[in-house]
């Protein structure tokens, strides 16, 4: 058994689509393999299934009265895979499943695979880095905050919430959540949201579910569009930083495999085995960003912009500064 | 299909591509190091047809660059798993699998003979009945048929669970298969159950998200597998900087090492030929191949859960615990988030508060490299370092004097 298998193949979907459908012109099949396939697959995939004089098509559509129609008699059915029997009985050892399904649809979910072997065991994974103070999640005013953030998150409800913000404040406002964030660094979530002020879409922020207090509905729904692309936009930095990044210590590997989370490009690539390259973040994270490129020590200059780089200069003179004071004390 | 496909058959040299497009963006197509240039032709033009959204040409003094660029803390389903969906097949393969769906639909069980004869009379081909036993025999496997015997004639029959069906029986499994999907563990195949069942993760996005984890995912199932049956196993690696294929043999794997900050996995065994543990990165890994049993592994693993308490990343040292005392200046007042950040980051460490605003930390481990390399995040509080690695410490110490020389350059 392999994940890695024709059965879940983009051409096999595309073909199960094709099949579902009584009767189909070539037109709509050109459609679907546009809409579903890879960008080339529309060179490869047409002539597969509109027969050809040559019969190299796969002989699964005929002609019939200037339409075509599938050979097969009923429509395909996709079968719940034995690996993804396995996949679902092992994330119900997570401790997170606990905020998506209750306890007695966990246990009943158990019976219904109790022949399955979990595909993976939690134990066999080490996370070197994960922080110590991650999120509760049974407990059940937090299963019961992430839940409500969930159903607005898919009914666009208005919610008030009540949190404590990261400067110790309370804060209470009306909110539309658009997307739930998980980090593994930190086993927290948190929600990307825009507040609502007098029925108009303020401000861009992101709240930790610990942090929440209570969650009420409003029984207001926003019914404007409302765009995670605008959000995401909204919080990108305006000037990305410009990293130099020297080819001692393995350093442009560690770097690139670091930092391949961000969007980036290089923009120099120079022979004495020097790079260096611009990095888009999302401006409310940068301190993590300056931490994580101060780790990298000497191997790597930020170049731009200015008022990044004059923090990490201000950083490093205070650190330069401190161990030379202690070494002359 | 004569000529390029956009399918492939196996999936490591793949693998070997889409991490250097994906991680070192900075290559030109002189550096893939390759028998011949129309391989690189063919893998780019893949790349660029899988996750055609994603690609970004630049141009530098030493030519065009493709590279796979995307923002993966703000995506919905990780680009990648495209990869996995490209699987090449024959003609037959895809003929059986969509005629047995048929023949089979009504939930009826049916013998060898009476599919053969369905499937020559319902669409008109004939299949040689070893290639339909064949399939058959592959799709029990796969879970999608079921094998019954009635007396000595096997029986066979479409499995029940549809995944659809499946899916929505449980009050909130989509929208924890949504989650999963794109979580660590074999997020791969939660995204093929959302696919199956036409759904979209349309409610989460993954900070700090290696997505190019994925690509592994292939291997892994192997190593588990040899974990969980005390086995040895031996590795072939991908072509090295030097061209030479390296392998490994006689490892016994014991666990999954991931690093959330450095994106790195490793899968750490014990080496019976030096006596010690070792980590081994898994993106450098090609081929896995499972071999006898271990039968000292119980003992070993007893020594290896011990040995975790001063693994402070992934080195395992072979005599030595190294201590480091690093002593930190913080401002309680105004950086309290600051002591909050050691305390949730020291892992094995042990922080103590020493005088106004200063803390002492203690850190025993096998490499105090791994550890200094994450105390540089701290620049800017560092009082003073001290421990057993000389080199190590003697390290920051110039990278602090370095650093300090470098950006005092600059603003000149």
């Amino acid at each position: 058994m392999n994940i890695f298998h024709e059965i879940y193949s983009t051409y096999f979907r595309i073909a199960s689509e094709i099949l579902k459908l009584p009767h189909i012109t070539e037109k709509s099949i050109y459609e679907i393999i546009k809409r579903d396939g890879f960008r080339d697959s529309i060179l490869f995939l047409p002539q597969k299934f509109i027969p050809q004089n040559d019969n190299s098509d796969w002989g699964l559509l005929i002609k019939k009265n200037n339409e075509l129609v599938p050979v097969t008699k009923n429509k395909p059915v996709e079968i719940l895979t034995e690996i993804q029997k396995q996949w679902i009985k092992a994330i119900l050892d997570d401790p997170k499943i606990h905020l998506f399904l209750e306890n007695n649809t966990i246990v009943s979910l158990k019976k219904r695979l109790e022949n399955v072997k979990p595909f993976y065991n939690r134990k066999h994974f080490r996370y070197t880095d994960k922080f110590s103070d991650g999120d509760n999640f049974c407990n059940q005013n937090y299963q019961a905050n992430f839940r409500k953030i969930i159903n607005a998150v898919k009914s666009h409800e208005i919610l008030e919430i009540t949190f404590i913000s990261g400067n110790g404040k309370k804060i209470c406002k009306e909110y539309i959540p658009l997307k739930i964030q998980y980090s593994a660094k930190n086993d927290r979530f948190r929600f990307f949201c825009f507040s609502v002020e007098n029925g108009e879409i303020s401000t861009a922020g992101i709240i930790n579910i610990g942090r929440i207090k209570s969650i009420k509905p409003t029984g207001k729904y926003w019914k404007n569009n409302i765009s995670t692309d605008e959000y995401f936009q909204k919080r990108k930095c305006v000037n990305p930083v410009i990293v130099r990044i020297s080819n001692e210590r393995n350093a442009k590997e560690r770097f690139f495999m670091e930092f391949a989370p961000y969007e980036k490009c290089t923009l120099s690539d120079s022979t004495d085995g020097k790079c260096t390259v611009k990095i888009w973040y999302d401006y409310q994270e940068e301190t993590e960003l300056l931490i994580r490129l101060l780790s990298f020590g000497a191997v790597i200059e930020i170049l731009e912009p200015h008022r990044f780089r004059r923090q990490v200069k201000k950083r490093i003179t205070r650190q330069y500064d401190l161990l030379n004071k202690n070494c002359r004390d | 299909m004569g000529g390029f496909s956009e399918l492939i058959k196996k999936f490591d040299k793949t693998r070997d591509y889409i991490r250097d497009f994906f991680i070192y963006g900075f290559k030109v197509r002189n550096d893939f190091d390759l028998k011949s240039l129309r391989t690189y032709d063919d893998e780019k033009r893949r790349i660029e047809s899988w996750f055609s959204d994603y690609i970004r040409y630049d141009r530098s003094e030493r030519g065009q660059k493709v590279s796979i660029t995307v923002d993966s803390g703000i995506i919905s389903e990780n680009p990648l798993y495209q990869a996995y969906y490209s699987k090449s097949f024959t003609n037959n393969d895809i003929k059986l699998h969509f005629f047995l769906l048929d023949v089979l639909h009504n939930g009826e069980s049916l013998t060898l003979k009476e599919i053969v004869f369905r499937i020559d009379i319902n669409y008109d081909e004939m299949f040689d009945v070893q290639t339909i036993r064949n399939k058959l025999k592959e799709y029990v496997k796969e879970g999608i048929v079921i094998t019954e015997k009635k007396g000595k004639t096997a029986y066979f029959r479409l499995s029940p669970d549809r995944a659809e069906e499946f899916l929505y029986a449980y009050d909130g499994l989509t929208d924890a298969v949504k989650f999963f999907s794109e979580t660590q563990e074999f997020g791969i195949v939660g995204n093929s159950l959302l696919k199956f069942a036409h759904l979209k993760n349309d409610l989460f996005v993954m900070k700090h998200n290696y997505i190019v984890h994925t690509l592994e995912d292939i291997i892994i199932p192997e190593i588990i597998s040899a974990i969980e049956n005390k086995r040895y196993v031996s590795f072939i690696s991908f072509k090295s900087k030097s061209n030479k294929v390296k392998n490994v043999n006689q490892v016994v794997p014991l666990k999954i090492f991931s690093s959330l900050q450095t994106g790195r996995r490793y899968v750490v065994g014990y080496v019976p030929s030096i006596g010690c543990f070792h980590s081994f990165r898994l993106d450098f890994i090609k081929i896995v191949k499972t071999g006898d049993i271990f039968s000292e592994y119980d003992s070993i693993y007893e020594k290896f859960s011990q040995d975790l308490n001063y693994c402070f990343g992934v080195s395992f040292g072979s005599v030595n615990i190294e201590t480091v005392v690093i002593t930190f200046y913080i401002d309680e007042k105004n950086e309290k988030f600051v002591v909050n950040r050691l305390e949730r980051e020291k892992r094995n460490g042990i922080l103590e508060k020493i005088d106004d605003n200063l803390f002492r930390l203690t850190v025993k481990s096998f490499d105090s490299f791994e550890v200094m390399q994450w105390v540089k995040s701290f620049t800017g509080r560092v009082v003073s370092v001290t421990g057993d690695n000389k080199q190590a410490i003697d390290r920051f110490y110039s990278d602090i004097n370095k650093m300090y020389k470098m950006y005092e350059r600059g603003e000149q």
